[in-house]
């Protein structure tokens, strides 16, 4: 394998253009936009108001099937803070996770199963880019956009979450150490994944619709394990984020070297 | 420029043992009907597909092993002329020359040219997504020409478009081929623009290669002489198709509504035809000859094969069969 450099002139080229195109497609900007919105914005404002309206909601019923040292943080708090702690601060940090995974598979399926979709494929391959940068150049397509968003949205979170409820717990509770975890190792992580599993799907599908459905069927049962088992139980604290973050890199990073090695020009064009 | 280039897909052979030169500056078509192999040919030649046998040599390079350098100096109209729609016309073409790594004024002029000269400058800054197939055509051939190839590969340039429009791109194409020795290959089914535009056909079925040379070569070798059409003013008497059937080489006479149409050896032999038959009181109100089109030619080869291979296939219980017939022609 020759190690050539990358041409980011043309990286910059494909990446640019699907950026562009993108943004010009409403049905793919509104429901990229509408998620993290009501995830990261209307949940917890709607959870910070209703911590306000009222005194001290039972949480303690639930925390008693969690176990003991991890319900220990949240207990010891005023009653007030709990529901709001324990929404804000915990059982929103696995769910924010579909934020990063749905841009990334959104916006994958729309650069490698839309380039077949719209035709533009072949005359992409005819071109003198070397297959490995315009690799490169669909990751960074995918991967950027679903960073960005993800990391405005918690900004968006933080801020939300520390205003509503600040007459509640007069202090700055958001970030936590837990979300930065999830924020700067698991979200880029959860992003490649989906992306990574979007490069194999798009492989067999001929529309980004498909590839959309196909990678939905693949990727979303084991979101909702996931999210179910960590909220249910509340399991997720600091270093579980963290062996969880290594895990999703690990699958990740081998489902998209794998990605890398069938993306040659004869295979791509032998799918049109 | 190929030698026994071979593909085979899933379904069956795209390309059996290829055999073409082309020369420098020249126009060579590829012909054939959907599915004889052309696009496969196109994306052999230009590296996108690795050929499962043989060998291509292109500007010198291998396109297996050399295929970026060797798309760097081709230029190519695909299918579908393979344009973003949600761009507009100048941002498909700055687009294709980024992928290029080409940056700078001398691009941005460069697409200006082109964008001009191929009538799109009123459109340049609308997307491409309502632009007609015609216009798709020339922003895609201003997209090959962006970095002024070597080499331009056209595939189905034509294919859906109206009368006008092909007239169009169609001239577009006679204007790129006398432009500094730039080679064009170019694959179509329609017999009309090869025969304008082309210096000599590969004729491909099903993956063969069938015949391959200058029309008029391949006419020599399909037919014995010319024909020519003599105006009679009306239909000929039978002592005037007599006189002309009298003329020693006179090789065959088609009498029809005007007059007659006689295929001679050689091109002397109607003058004789025609004193023959001034002398027996028939006037002669025109001799026209008429070489073979590219297309009588096309149809020709076409009509051979037919009668060469048989159209049923073995019993499946039968032998299996013969391996594909190579071929392999040179000029
Ligand atoms: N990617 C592919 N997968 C399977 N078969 C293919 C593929 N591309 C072409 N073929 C087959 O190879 C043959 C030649 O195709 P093609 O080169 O597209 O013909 P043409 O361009 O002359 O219409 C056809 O029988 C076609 O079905
Ligand atoms: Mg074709």
């Amino acid at each position: 394998m020759s190690r050539q450099r990358t041409d980011w002139v043309a990286v910059r080229g494909v990446v640019g253009k699907d950026l562009r195109a993108v943004r010009r497609s409403k049905s793919v900007v509104i429901p990229m936009l509408a998620v993290p919105v009501l995830l990261m914005i209307v949940l917890p404002a709607v959870i910070g108001l209703s911590a306000r309206a009222t005194e001290g909601v039972g949480v303690d019923r639930l925390l008693t099937s969690i176990p003991g040292d991890l319900a220990e943080p949240i207990l010891s708090l005023p009653e007030r803070e709990q529901l709001i702690v324990l929404v804000n601060g915990y059982l929103l940090a696995p769910l924010f996770l579909i934020v990063p995974l749905m841009v990334s598979a959104v916006l994958a399926a729309d650069a490698f199963a839309g380039e077949k979709e719209r035709k533009t494929l072949e005359s992409l391959l005819h071109s003198p880019i070397r297959a490995r940068d315009l690799f490169v150049a669909k990751f960074l397509t995918a991967f950027l956009p679903a960073v960005a968003v993800s990391w405005l949205g918690f900004v968006a979170f933080a801020i939300v979450t520390n205003t509503i409820a600040w007459p509640v717990m007069h202090r700055m509770f958001v970030p936590t150490k837990l979300w930065m975890v999830m924020i700067l190792w698991v979200a880029p992580a959860v992003a490649t994944l989906g992306l990574s599993v979007m490069v194999r799907v798009s492989a067999r599908t001929s529309t980004s619709q498909e590839a959309n459905q196909l990678g939905g069927a693949v990727i979303l049962p084991l979101i909702f394990l996931a999210v179910g088992q960590s909220t249910g139980l509340l399991l997720v604290d600091t270093p579980v984020a963290i062996a969880i973050g290594a895990v999703i890199w690990a699958v990740a990073l081998v489902l998209l070297r794998g990605g890398v090695k069938r993306f040659t020009r004869d295979a791509l064009v032998a799918q049109v | 420029m190929t030698t026994g280039l071979t593909r085979q897909f899933p379904g069956g052979v795209g390309l059996d043992s290829l055999s073409i030169d082309v020369a420098p500056g020249e126009v060579l078509a590829l012909l054939g009907p959907n599915g004889a192999g052309k696009t496969t040919t196109v994306r052999l030649l230009n590296g996108v597909l690795a050929p499962d046998a043989g060998s291509a040599t292109v500007l010198g390079l291998d396109p297996v092993t050399a295929g970026d350098e060797l798309r760097a100096r081709t230029g190519v109209l695909t299918e579908h002329a393979g344009l973003d729609d949600r761009l507009t016309a100048r941002e498909n073409l700055r687009y294709a020359a980024m992928v290029r790594n080409l940056r700078g004024p001398a691009i941005e002029s460069r697409i200006e040219e082109l964008l001009h000269r191929f009538g799109m400058t009123e459109r340049a800054d609308r997307l491409v997504r309502g632009a007609s197939t015609g216009q798709r055509k020339r922003l895609g051939l201003a997209r090959a020409l962006l970095h002024d190839p070597d080499v331009l590969f056209l595939d189905e340039p034509t294919s859906g478009l109206d009368p006008t429009a092909t007239r169009d791109v169609v001239e577009l194409i006679g204007s790129l081929a006398s432009e500094h020795g730039r080679t064009i290959v170019l694959a179509t089914h329609f017999l009309g623009e090869a025969g304008r535009l082309a210096d000599r056909m590969a004729v491909l079925d099903r993956g063969s290669l069938i015949a391959f040379g200058r029309p008029d070569d391949l006419a020599a070798e399909l037919w014995d002489g010319m024909e020519c059409d003599l105006d009679l003013g009306g239909s000929p008497s039978a002592a005037a198709i007599d006189a002309a059937n009298a003329v020693s080489g006179v090789r065959d006479t088609t009498p029809h509504a005007r007059g007659i149409t006689i295929r001679v050896s050689t091109p002397d032999v109607v003058a004789g035809v025609v004193r023959s038959l001034v002398a027996h009181q028939v006037d002669v109100h025109a001799a026209v000859p008429r070489p073979p089109t590219l297309e009588d030619v096309y149809f020709e080869i076409e009509a051979r094969r037919a009668l060469e291979t048989p159209t049923t296939t073995p019993p499946p219980t039968g032998p299996p069969a013969p391996p594909p017939m190579r071929k392999r022609v040179r000029t």
